[in-house]
């Protein structure tokens, strides 16, 4: 019993911490309509800067936290909505592109500044005795002031959005931002409020957490903190603050009653299967709100903001442009050096991760964070069957992969935009924190942490040298970008642009909805599979930091700055994502992100709307030259370009 | 196989309520559509009309009541379930597939019911078919031809490649009519499709109902164009705060005080 009171008090104190970061979340999104992905990197940054005031430069508590929560947080919410105002009426998922895209660069400036995955010591918010003991249950002075903090934090919302002239026109806003402008109230003005009380949340959460989290603050767990946020602000279905509320304490409390428990009492089960209970239990609460949504009912959305598809190419132009990647692969192989020539290998590869994401979200819409760890699924099944090297294996990653992404788009094809993107993404988190990690039984054979694969051979032909693996590589890229191209092309192509601009009219003219998104995450997963078997025989091994989520959002980042409708956007995708993953350092998030910010905005990427406008500038200098028709908006014509 | 014009309810409604929190937008509303007629359904804005068609082809679950298509229940059954026995519907605002073309849009359509490897297909295909006027009750559009001969019946012949996110709103709506034509259906939901049309185009429209309802389609016409009504219709009910307020002849519903007060009397 004095266990239980004891783990109860823990298990309070963080659902606080979860309520305050999560109160945030809701805060933003239901002033704004923005779902901030970066949430958990304020959350970090503001951490980071408390403890290096604070520990590094002895700066006075009260002084660091006037500092990060009355001064950096705010400026940080007004530089936000400067940058979310254009997005102002955009679709979920443009928005939502330009919050991961601030999440990626948050994470890079903390690299560059406090460098790489180092922890650090977090300030400490309170001197003196350190805990009290009531009914013999330690509390500790940092539990009690996260449960002041959140209670604080509670009432002042509850007061501020109910009673007050602003906190109404927040809670409208969202509704009918037109209306509220006629009714005297600047929208913009709202907007930005939502923005610093969510990011001054966010920063508050993150140092509040900081004691809590053993003493340590890590980059990553404090960026994936708010996993358990998430889950909670689904509980309140991103609008509803006294549920997010109670939501947060009871995944607080889960948390700890389960993970305690089993730590205790099945030492095994955790150790073999729940290698960190603290970071894989959040993900399943996360899974577990989103899987009991209710069904989004199919609704007319009217006109959405959308742009002319560019022309797909025929089928003599896409085998002419698989021949001319094939080309550049060979002339790769000779014309540089080892290091570059690695990368372009890897590149191919992300480029058919990235093809996936053409079929998958360029064309059908559906926006997944999780394509890497179809791929790490595909490695699996070609590392254990015989050990790569076999075309069966291939195949098995192919199926096996294909499997799992329809497993996946089972229970989100109830769902769609955000949802269906926080769905993925914790998918991809619960396989880095699970799956990939598991050494002891899941993947590896020999508990070395990593799966051996060997190379591929056909007909006697070996690809054991780089060179043929790099042809190997280029002729896949050439035939997926030519399925892609033919499926596009066909009535599924057909289908999955039609399920991208409107569910309804699909659902009204006689399509299966719900088989169509299964049948395009199978195929999108299996080619995904395909590019994990081929990374593995590429490497020879792989191991857990392989397929991680924010690869994932590398790849997905750089196909909307290259053109996500666009199998040559593909290409160039995949090669930059290698280039940066290689070459880029702590720079390489930040570059990405940026990119999106700037980029992003462009529907059809660089390569989506800069070809076209290229055609147009050579057809009006060629003098005397009749426009063709068929010539307006070509892109893809060969992946070459 | 087209439905007895005569003798056949094709669809019917039968105290249909929906409830949207303490706001009844549908108030145990019953009323059928025969076989072979265009049947107008007029109300002030907000009557329910719309929540009416969502009811009806599946986008919204009643909280009472129910649907028969045919004499059969389709209450409990999914949008692309009805629309495939033969249930098609166009939207009040408009709902295309804005990246694609006129004719792609209309060919998702005519993809979704038609069966490739049916005899009649592959021969129309091939171009050996016995050429049918696509876009009546079982006759969906087959093959790029098909869909051509569609675009053309409702007056947008050689749009085929054209992209609907450039055409007027006139020429969108009658793409969104030819693509609720594409899968052949018995029944028609059409919401406000002469909006956005000028007069010549409101009379093509007006025409081309009549002559579907001749091949023995149902067409049930939301529509605020009272000439384009009473020129087509041969039955018209009205809506009011989810409640049907009447049913009859174009000259009755016209002659009623409680639809003079609850409508035509607003309108004039």
């Amino acid at each position: 019993m004095h266990e239980f009171l004891q783990f109860t008090v823990i298990g309070i104190a963080i659902g606080a911490v979860y309520a305050v970061a999560a109160s945030g979340l809701v805060v933003t999104y239901s002033t704004t309509g923005v779902f901030n992905f970066a949430h958990g990197a304020v959350a970090m940054v503001s951490a980071f800067s408390f403890s290096e005031m604070t520990v590094t430069h002895g700066l006075p508590v009260w002084l660091a936290l006037v500092v990060v929560i009355g001064v950096e947080a705010p400026i940080l919410g007004v530089l936000v909505q400067l940058l979310m105002r254009r997005l102002f009426g955009a679709s979920v998922e443009r928005s939502l592109m330009v919050t991961l895209g601030l999440l990626l660069i948050l994470l890079g400036a903390a690299d560059e500044i406090w460098g790489g995955q180092s922890s650090r010591q977090p300030g400490q918010l309170y001197s003196g005795a350190t805990s009290y003991s009531v009914l013999g249950v330690h509390l500790t002075v940092a539990n009690l002031l996260v449960m002041i903090v959140a209670a604080g934090v509670a009432i002042f919302l509850g007061f501020f959005l109910k009673r007050t002239r602003t906190g109404v026109a927040m809670r409208a806003v969202v509704d009918d931002p037109d209306l509220l402008a006629m009714a005297g109230a600047s929208p913009a003005r709202i907007a930005t409020m939502g923005w610093i009380i969510g990011v001054v949340l966010a920063a508050v959460a993150g140092i509040l957490i900081a004691p809590l989290q053993g003493g340590n603050l890590s980059q990553t767990t404090l960026t994936l903190f708010v996993v358990n946020a998430y889950a909670a602000a689904v509980f309140g279905r991103l609008r509803n603050l006294p549920v997010t509320f109670v939501a947060a304490l009871g995944v607080g409390l889960g948390e700890t009653y389960i993970g305690n428990y089993l730590q205790q009492y099945e030492p095994g089960f955790t150790q073999n299967w729940l290698s960190v209970p603290s970071q894989t239990l959040p993900i399943v609460f996360l899974l577990i709100a989103l899987l009991i949504l209710p069904q989004d009912r199919l609704r007319a959305v009217g006109r959405a903001v959308t742009t002319r598809i560019p022309k797909v190419a025929s089928l003599g132009q896409s085998l002419v442009g698989g021949a001319a990647v094939v080309a550049l692969a060979l002339l790769a192989s000779v014309a540089l050096g080892t290091d570059w020539q690695g990368i372009v290998r890897q590149g191919l590869i992300f480029g058919i991760v990235a093809l996936s994401l053409v079929l998958l979200t360029g064309y059908a819409g559906q926006v997944s964070l999780c394509q890497v760890t179809f791929a790490g699924v595909g490695a699996f099944a070609m590392g254990k069957v015989t050990g790569g090297g076999s075309w069966l294996g291939v195949l098995a990653a192919v199926g096996l992969s294909a499997g799992v992404g329809m497993l996946v788009a089972w229970p989100t094809t109830r769902l769609r935009g955000l949802y269906l993107a926080l769905f993925t993404l914790a998918v991809a988190a619960f396989a880095d924190a699970w799956f990939f990690t598991n050494t002891n039984y899941l993947f590896d054979y020999n508990h070395s942490s990593s799966l051996l694969i060997k190379r591929l051979g056909l007909f006697g032909i070996s690809f054991e040298g780089n060179r043929a693996e790099m042809i190997l590589l280029a002729v896949a890229f050439a035939l997926a970008s030519i399925l892609v191209l033919a499926l596009r092309r066909g009535v599924f192509g057909r289908r999955l642009v039609g399920l991208s601009d409107s569910p309804a009219a699909c659902a009204t003219v006689g399509l299966n909805v719900k088989a169509t998104k299964l049948a395009v995450f199978g195929i999108s997963a299996g080619l995904a599979g395909l590019a994990g078997a081929l990374y593995g025989t590429n490497q020879g091994f792989v191991g857990a930091l392989d397929f991680q989520f924010l690869i994932s959002l590398n790849v997905l980042l750089m196909l909307v700055i290259w053109g996500a409708r666009s199998t040559s956007g593909a290409l160039v995708a995949g090669l930059c994502s290698a280039v940066l993953l290689q070459k880029g350092g702590n720079l390489s998030g930040i570059i990405l992100g940026v990119g999106v910010l700037v980029i992003g905005w462009l529907p059809n990427g660089i390569i989506g709307t800069g070809w076209p406008m290229l055609r147009e500038l050579v057809r009006d200098r060629s003098p005397g030259e009749a426009p063709a028709p068929e010539a307006e908006l070509v892109e893809d014509a060969g992946h070459a370009a | 196989m087209p439905l007895d014009p005569i003798t056949h309810m094709a669809l019917e409604v039968r105290e249909v309520s929906v409830h949207f929190g303490g706001v009844r937008a549908l108030d145990s509303v019953t009323f059928g559509v025969m076989g072979g007629t265009v049947t107008g359904l007029i109300g002030p804005n907000g009557a329910g009309k719309t929540t009416l068609f969502n009811v009806l082809s599946g986008l919204q679950t009643p909280d009472q009541g129910r649907v028969l298509l045919a004499g059969r229940e389709i209450t409990r059954k999914k949008p692309h379930q009805r629309a495939q026995l033969g249930l098609a519907r166009t939207f009040q605002r408009l709902e295309l597939f804005w990246s694609l073309s006129a004719g792609e849009n209309v060919r998702v359509g005519a993809e979704a019911v038609v069966q490739w490897w049916h005899p009649s297909h592959i021969r129309q295909t091939l171009g050996r078919g016995t050429p049918v006027r696509p876009g009546g009750p079982g006759t969906p559009a087959h093959g790029s031809a098909g869909v051509a001969a569609l675009l053309e019946r409702v007056g947008l012949g050689g749009l085929d490649w054209e992209p609907v996110d450039g055409l007027p709103t006139g020429q969108a709506r009658l793409v969104e009519l030819a693509r609720a034509l594409a899968i052949g259906p018995q029944v028609l939901l059409l919401d406000e499709p002469g909006s956005g049309l000028d007069d010549s185009e409101s009379a093509v429209l007006g025409d081309l109902l009549v002559e579907l309802a001749g091949e023995g389609m149902a067409v049930l016409l939301v529509e605020h164009d009272m000439d384009l009504l009473m020129r087509v219709c041969s039955q018209i009910f009205v809506l009011d705060y989810g409640q049907l307020i009447a049913g009859g002849t174009p000259e009755e519903i016209r002659a009623n005080p409680a639809v003079q007060a609850a409508y035509l009397g607003s309108a004039q």
